[in-house]
């Protein structure tokens, strides 16, 4: 049973009709979008030093120091409210404080130093001004909007604006998402995260547009349906291409979330990759699910679209007479 | 048909050979600091700040990291309209490199009117608002009155009292370090400008009409209002003529440290001033620990990745998914030798959000041969024979292969051109990538899979086409 179905779907012969269940898909939508605004509101987002500014110290830390040792040696020379944290197993410790004055950083690394027994070489540092990070906050904002208009203007040339139009509300629809499991999760907000974020964008809208140009391609040959039978054939046809893609596509950068994260802790990889892998699986998701019968349901208010469904439905009626 | 074997023998081989003889000849792709460890400073230059000047303080941080050494490929970038980037792979001292590149440096020549040892308190009490009250120093250095500075380097610690400066870093030609053999003595050697040697032959004239010992023998180097050095004339410098001849040597001593002064002292004199104050927003040092095993951790995740993505393909594509192996290994070694390339010609580094981006870029790439895959069952299920399944079907696959790419490679460009800092390195591996996903399927995949329809394991059994299709 089980192989048969898998076969249906690899040759494109299964009769899901997408379209029609667009209620169930919404539906699914609109609770996940709700919950993430709503832990955006209540939570927000923890926003790393690289935006908001700050210091992170990283340092082996072969003498075991304590949590508590830690923050007391470094309250002591003036650092407030540090958040300590340790992975691999208690080897590395990372520190995060707000930004300090040069010279209660320098001392905060060699109380550090001390405390941990590491050498001074050894501590990885990252020392971020406010403003610096609200600039790379603003330019990736930047990027998100230049790119935005750039790809409504392609898809518009190579398909069509209403296509354009649907696959930007599905790109709306993944970041939503993404930005609220990082909210769910309190994982921290880097650049690292905006890169990755900016990427689902790319991957977002080349799963829509792989279906998107199917739907194209059929409504050429399919002169006698209507658009949403040519939506839900065309979805059932790349069906398979979407799975196995996603497959593919989610298996790299699942190894860099396992790997990266028994290897180096909670990383800028990890970091990277949980962005990357939420938002695959959801730009998968809405570019089955809620570009294509968002598209469906637009189009068919077409005057030729609703002509021919008015066609096809006397055609139906005649044939039932 | 011998066409295709032998265009598909000449791709591998390019492909292959090529990483072969890159990596024979050490063009290896190069490492970003967070791969290999180093310090990266973000400075921030004023608003409005003219272009010109940032690109001279580039040049002069440029120097600069030069003299301090030890530096390999240090990469100085001007991004957006007024961040400079400077990124130091392999320097550990966070501290030394922040001063070598941010320091704006004002340097002045002073002639000393009088110095105080020992116990620091008001010392001259000239009413003016300038001196802090509890020290005695003065608060903002001003070139053209006189002031009371602090002289860390003196031991036991004293106060200069100096006057207004009489020569500037301008005045400056030249300054190198310089050994004595004889006396075994460190020393720097100073070449001043002809404007430069009038002022410095005045300045020295004054000074040696002092008694040896006297403070007020001594020149003050004053960089920011912090006093370098102080060194008093010689006592065979003539009253009347001062030091002339627009040359000096400020001799440094024999300690250990002396050579290092004297070079320190040399680059301070040479580039003292930057032409802009610089604001240091950001400062990354990543340890040569952390940097080996996030380097490890992007490999072992890239090969994890690669042999599962393998696996699934050649389960899914059976003998096509042996076309998507050998396709992949030949993305991969283009991809290698071009950063090798890039490395070299460019100075292009891979980093962490770089080694990502290729990653990325191998889910696009398997992308690509499932699209075209898939196309080549429904031809072949439509009761096309293989050799017209392989290669219509790439006719359809490759148009959407180009516009998906499009989109990536738009994301990439723009990426590249607005984003500061890691999103760079992430757009260049993602564009490089995608470009060359298209390039690998044109030349490569195409040919592939148009031999492989016509060999045995193409056409027969579970592990064919045919197969795959059922």
């Amino acid at each position: 049973m089980t192989s048969n179905v898998f076969r249906r779907v690899d040759r494109g012969e299964t009769t899901i009709d997408f379209v029609g269940r667009r209620r169930t898909w919404f539906i699914i939508s609109a609770v996940l979008i709700v919950l993430s605004l709503g832990s955006l509101a209540v939570r927000q987002l923890n926003l790393g030093i690289e935006f908001v500014g700050g210091l992170g110290l990283q340092a082996p830390n072969p003498a075991g120091a304590e949590v508590g040792e830690i923050r007391d040696a470094l309250t002591a020379v003036g650092v407030t409210g540090p958040t300590i944290q340790f992975f691999d197993d208690g080897e590395t410790v990372r520190v995060t404080t707000e930004a300090l004055e040069p010279g209660v950083e320098a001392e905060a690394v060699t109380t550090l130093v001390e405390v941990t027994g590491s050498v001074r070489s050894e501590v990885s540092i990252d020392a971020v001004g406010p403003s610096f990070g609200a600039l790379v906050a603003r330019r990736a904002l930047l990027a998100l909007g230049v790119f935005l208009g750039a790809v409504i203007l392609f898809i518009t040339w190579r398909l069509e604006f209403k296509m354009a139009m649907t696959s930007v509300a599905a790109l709306f629809h993944d970041l939503i998402l993404t930005v609220g499991v990082y909210s769910i999760t309190g994982f921290t907000v880097t650049p690292a995260t905006v890169v990755a974020i900016l990427t689902i964008l790319g991957y977002s809208l080349y799963d829509g547009v792989v279906v998107f140009d199917k739907i194209d391609e059929l409504v050429e040959i399919e002169d006698d349906k209507v658009y949403t039978e040519i939506v839900n054939k065309a979805l059932n046809q790349v069906l398979a291409r979407s799975l196995f893609t996603s497959l593919t596509s989610l298996i790299p950068i699942g190894s860099i979330l396992v790997v990266g994260s028994v290897i180096l802790g909670a990383s800028t990889l990890t970091e990277f990759a949980l962005a990357l892998f939420v938002g695959l699986a959801a730009s998968t998701y809405s570019s089955v699910f809620v570009a294509a019968p968002l598209l469906a349901v637009w189009k068919e208010k077409e005057e030729p679209w609703q002509e021919r469904a008015q066609k096809v439905e006397r055609r139906k009626r005649a044939g039932r007479a | 048909m011998t066409r295709r074997v032998v265009g598909l023998i000449i791709v591998l081989t390019v492909a292959w050979g090529g990483m072969a003889a890159a990596i024979y000849f050490g063009l290896t792709p190069l490492l970003g600091l967070d791969l290999q460890g180093g310090t990266a400073v973000v400075l921030t230059a004023p608003e409005g700040t003219d272009s010109e000047l940032l690109e001279v303080a580039t040049q002069i941080m440029n120097r600069r990291i030069e003299e301090i050494g030890a530096v390999q490929e240090p990469d100085i970038q001007i991004s957006g309209e007024n961040t400079v980037i400077v990124q130091l792979p392999g320097v550990e001292d966070e501290q030394r490199a922040i001063e070598a590149v941010g320091q704006t440096g004002v340097l002045s020549f002073r002639p000393v009117l009088d110095a105080v040892g020992g116990e620091i308190g008001p010392l001259a009490g000239t009413g003016t608002l300038n001196i802090d009250d509890g020290t005695g120093l003065t608060i903002e250095d001003d070139l053209e009155a006189e002031t009371w500075l602090l002289y860390e380097a003196a031991t036991p610690l004293e106060v200069l009292n100096l006057g207004p400066a009489e020569l500037r870093g301008e005045h400056v030609a030249d300054a190198v370090p310089v050994f004595d053999p004889n006396s075994a003595v460190w020393a720097v050697s100073l070449d001043l400008t002809s404007e430069g040697a009038g002022l410095f032959a005045d300045l020295t004239a004054e000074a040696a009409s002092y008694p040896v010992g006297d403070p007020r023998r001594q020149i003050a180097i004053v960089l920011d209002g912090h006093v370098v050095t102080a060194p008093a004339v010689n006592p065979s410098v003539s009253p009347e003529t001062g030091i002339s001849g627009g040359q000096a040597q400020i001799t440094m001593g024999q300690s250990a440290d002396s050579q290092q002064e004297a070079t320190d002292l040399a680059v301070v004199l040479r580039y003292g001033s930057l032409p802009i104050s610089f604001e240091v927003s950001a400062v990354r040092k990543v340890s040569g620990t952390l940097g080996a095993d996030s380097l490890q951790a992007g490999i072992v995740a890239g090969l994890l990745g690669l042999g599962l993505v393998a696996m699934v393909l050649l389960l899914v594509y059976r003998s096509l998914g042996l076309v998507a192996i050998v396709g992949l290994t030949v993305f991969g070694a283009i991809l290698i030798t071009v950063f090798g390339l890039l490395g070299k010609w460019v100075g292009l580094t891979l980093t962490l959000a770089g080694v990502t981006g290729i990653i990325v870029s191998v889910g696009i790439t398997a992308d690509t041969y499932i699209v075209y895959f898939e196309r080549i069952k429904e031809k072949l299920r439509q009761g096309l024979d293989i050799e017209e399944a392989t290669e219509g079907g790439f006719k359809i696959a490759f148009r959407t292969m180009l516009t998906a790419n499009t989109v990536s490679l738009l994301g990439a460009v723009l990426l590249w051109a607005l984003a500061v800092g890691a999103v760079k390195g992430f757009a260049i591996s993602l564009g490089i990538g995608t470009v060359l996903d298209l390039v690998v399927a044109r030349l490569y995949t195409r040919r592939a899979a148009a031999v492989l329809a016509t060999t045995g394991v193409g056409s027969h059994g579970w592990f064919s086409l045919e197969g795959a299709a059922r």
